[in-house]
């Protein structure tokens, strides 16, 4: 594989129609390649129980994907799921697994610990806020824990930007499917539509009219009746 | 044996001890220097049998300038609990070590080493548990400052 | 001429001292912080001559989040969440466990339906956890069969728990005064269904892991904890009552509606692994004996007593309450200085860092492979180690 994949496409590009072998090629490896991704076990805490043996369990079957073989050596894996807080002791660990993957290597980081620290990114004095400070990050999953589904959307993203975005021709480069979230029958265009038309509605408002008006005094004055602490 | 009988029966072993106020289970405080004998009555004296040693930790009263050492002992023979503490001046936090007692001590007086930085004397082992070993300062001091931690928005 | 039979016992005494005459030198093994029976992230520096672990040294911190200092910026209600987040296979456990230490400090008085609910949210969330500890036992000794069988039962007890409480995993659901939520209207004819569903499931899981004679030769003589020992070692819950202690909160302090519920508590004979996995087995059917008296009598009532946003203030003095959590016990001292409701110091008494130093005392002399059923039958979880 590494043939094809480190000396072909430079040897190929300078063939005149190269680049539809190379297209080709491109197709054929990623999929093959985003339909066997093999995770690293890698989890630390809560998020570890449903991301990591959740998913691998009957009831969500990570093996739909190609992917229940989780490896626990880094050498054999894949991806790196980070499932879990990463604290200041654990980062070099971390990344020295990551290190230890054989590229070309991805990283879904699971759960709000991992994407920002999580319910611990205030007073706590060992948190890293954020596994992107420590690895590149492809994918965020959020969640606290995130649903085993939830996941899952956030492996079939992955999968989408192996499939849309990565070429032999560059390696370790890639694309990120930054519109892949959006629901089913949105387009792109009417999100653009949408946004624009909410900037332009709120963009002016009567003052006067607003402050006046009755629903907004009522609900105030029932909230300051039930919370205001009376001296 | 009841709360008050409890009381009685430690202060009788060892006469500097003396009851510790607003504590919801029967609790007494003995300066430091008399913890390792009386953690030795406490176990071995028939009547009381402190045989489990269930939690250890710290309080920092730093307006007080003292830390105060909490154990919360229980006996499996007779079923009743008892909370020892002890005051330290902060300046100089030492105290024994009762790990010779209770073995769960060793794990317990390690921990509070890492976190309040209380020194104990004979401690077979005494290093920082979870913290690395170059981390300079002890977190759960009321004074301890760290540019990393992040303080909730106002 | 006498035949000699080979009993189990002849064959699992532990091999301490090499008696080989090959001159072996001692090497230090690092069980890191990521490999596979780590449960999280548990790092042991292993000391091995040959095979046979000579010496232990558990290093743990590489979850270590600081969570006695966070909790000294947030108030009771807010220390909650936080609580899940410990040993999480038990979160509802350690969030009752909070709520009633406090309530207990503040005065607060709950009535017998909230008392009710939380028994069987409790009782629930135990069958659930020991169905993962089964299953991840299973897959630690290399049968990974059971972790399959582990994890459906596990979806059809968290289904339960999703319906009433919205969440999978952490809870936070029973707060000081309350709980979160009230229980729909079918809550009772559902708990029934699983309870239903899980006794022949318990008799399979016998039949399937515990019968294998596999296991009760890896299990059974290996890692003998005796009752002395295991006191002076700080060990609760099912460790302790292996070996024989019978130590269980729920008999001995009765919370919660414990006292209404008859049910017996496991202990073990001779503190070998096999006693420790089998109590486990034994308190699924005592914990679905539980629900199966309390299920059907719900008392009405309001299921919160005080206002969410009420400030809960304790009064000065320090407070010490525990629960009996499925891994053993969790207390946790609550220090109030009496002018806010904020505590002033929150220390939790976790009961798998007190059964992780009992990992010190058990595995030498035992080979690599022991050391493993051994962690497995202690049933940690290190995010509750750390802290």
């Amino acid at each position: 594989m590494g043939l094809v994949t480190d000396r072909l496409p430079r040897v190929v590009e300078n063939i005149p129609g190269g680049s539809i072998l190379i297209t080709s090629l491109d197709a054929f490896i990623n999929w093959a390649r985003r339909n066997s991704l093999w995770p690293l076990a890698f989890g630390t805490k809560c998020c570890a129980i449903e991301m990591l043996m959740a998913t691998g369990a009957p009831h969500q079957d990570l093996s739909r994907f190609g992917a229940e073989v989780a490896r626990q050596s880094p050498r054999q894996a894949d991806f790196m799921v980070v499932a879990g807080a990463i604290v200041k002791k654990m980062a070099p660990r971390l990344r020295m697994l990551y290190e230890q993957m054989a590229e070309p290597r991805y990283v879904i980081a699971t759960g709000s610990c991992a994407i920002s620290g999580g319910p611990f990114m205030y007073n706590s004095y060992t948190i890293v806020r954020g596994v992107d400070e420590v690895v590149p990050v492809d994918v965020y999953v959020p969640g606290c824990p995130p649903r085993p589904e939830a996941f899952f959307w956030g492996l079939m993203t992955l999968q989408r930007m192996i499939r849309e975005g990565e070429s032999i021709a560059r390696p370790n480069i890639r694309r990120k499917p930054v519109m892949a979230a959006l629901p089913q029958g949105i387009k792109p265009e009417d999100f653009r539509e949408e946004v624009r038309r909410l900037l332009e509605a709120e963009n002016e408002v009567n003052v006067d009219e607003a402050a006046a008006s009755k629903i907004w005094l009522e609900k105030v004055d029932q909230w300051m009746a039930k919370h205001l602490i009376k001296p | 044996m009841d709360g008050e009988a409890l009381n009685q029966a430690v202060i009788a072993l060892e006469p500097a001890a003396a009851k510790r106020e607003k504590a919801d289970r029967p609790a007494v405080q003995v300066p430091p220097e008399k913890l390792a004998a009386l953690a030795l009555a406490l176990r071995d004296e028939p009547a009381l049998a402190f045989d489990l040693l269930l939690d250890h930790t710290a309080i920092d009263w730093i307006a007080e300038e003292r830390f105060e050492l909490v154990y919360v002992l229980y006996s499996t023979v007779h079923g009743h609990y008892l909370m020892v503490t002890t005051s330290v001046p902060r300046g100089a936090p030492v105290v024994p070590t009762v790990s010779a007692v209770w073995p769960i001590a060793h794990w317990q007086e390690r921990e509070v080493f890492d976190l309040m930085g209380i020194q104990y004397d004979d401690h077979p082992d005494l290093r920082r548990l979870f913290l690395e070993d170059e981390w300079q300062g002890h977190p759960l001091r009321k004074d301890y400052k760290d540019d990393h931690m992040l303080g909730l928005p106002k | 001429m006498t035949v000699r039979v080979r009993t189990l016992d002849d064959i699992c005494k532990p091999p301490v001292g090499a008696e080989s005459s090959l001159d072996t030198q001692e090497y230090l093994v690092n069980m890191g912080p990521q490999h596979p029976i780590a449960h999280g992230s548990l790092r042991l520096i292993l000391r091995l001559d040959g095979e046979t672990v000579k010496e232990v040294t558990p290093a743990p911190g590489y979850v270590h989040r600081g969570i006695e200092k966070m909790c000294e910026s947030l108030n009771y209600r807010q220390i909650i969440h936080l609580t899940d987040r410990m040993d999480y296979l038990s979160a509802l456990m350690n969030n009752w466990l909070v709520s009633k230490t406090v309530e207990k400090a503040a005065g607060i008085a709950v009535n017998p339906r909230i008392e009710t609910i939380r028994t069987l949210m409790a009782e629930l969330q135990r069958l659930q956890s020991h169905v993962l500890w089964w299953g991840v036992l299973g897959m630690d000794l290399g049968a990974f069969t059971p972790f399959l069988y582990g994890f459906r039962e596990r979806e059809i007890i968290g289904a339960l728990f999703e319906e009433t409480i919205g969440a999978r995993l952490t809870m936070n659901y029973i707060q000081p005064g309350g709980l979160m939520y009230d229980i729909h209207a079918d809550f009772a004819r559902k708990v029934k269904e699983v309870l239903a569903y899980l006794k022949p499931i318990l008799v399979e899981y016998d039949t399937l892991l515990s019968g294998n004679v596999i296991l009760q030769e890896r299990l059974r003589n290996i890692g003998i904890l005796d009752p002395k020992k295991a006191v002076a070692l700080g060990c609760t819950g099912p460790v302790l009552r292996g070996s024989g202690v019978p130590y269980d909160l729920r008999k001995l302090e009765p919370y919660g509606v414990y006292d209404q519920a008859e049910f017996d508590v496991v202990v073990g004979t001779r503190g070998d692994c096999w006693d420790r996995y089998y109590v486990r087995i034994e308190e699924m059917r005592q914990s679905i004996r539980i629900i199966e008296q309390l299920v059907d009598n719900i008392p009405e009532g309001p299921y919160m007593v005080t206002k969410f946003a009420a400030k809960i203030k304790l009064p000065e003095g320090i407070y010490y309450g525990h629960i009996e959590t499925a891994r053993g016990v969790l207390g946790v001292t609550i220090v109030s200085d009496g002018k806010s409701d904020i505590p002033y110091r929150m220390h939790f008494r976790s009961p798998n860092f007190n059964n992780l130093w009992a990992v010190t005392a058990l595995a030498p002399g035992w080979r690599i492979a022991d050391l493993i059923a051994i962690q497995s039958s202690l049933d940690l979880v290190i995010p509750d180690i750390d802290r």
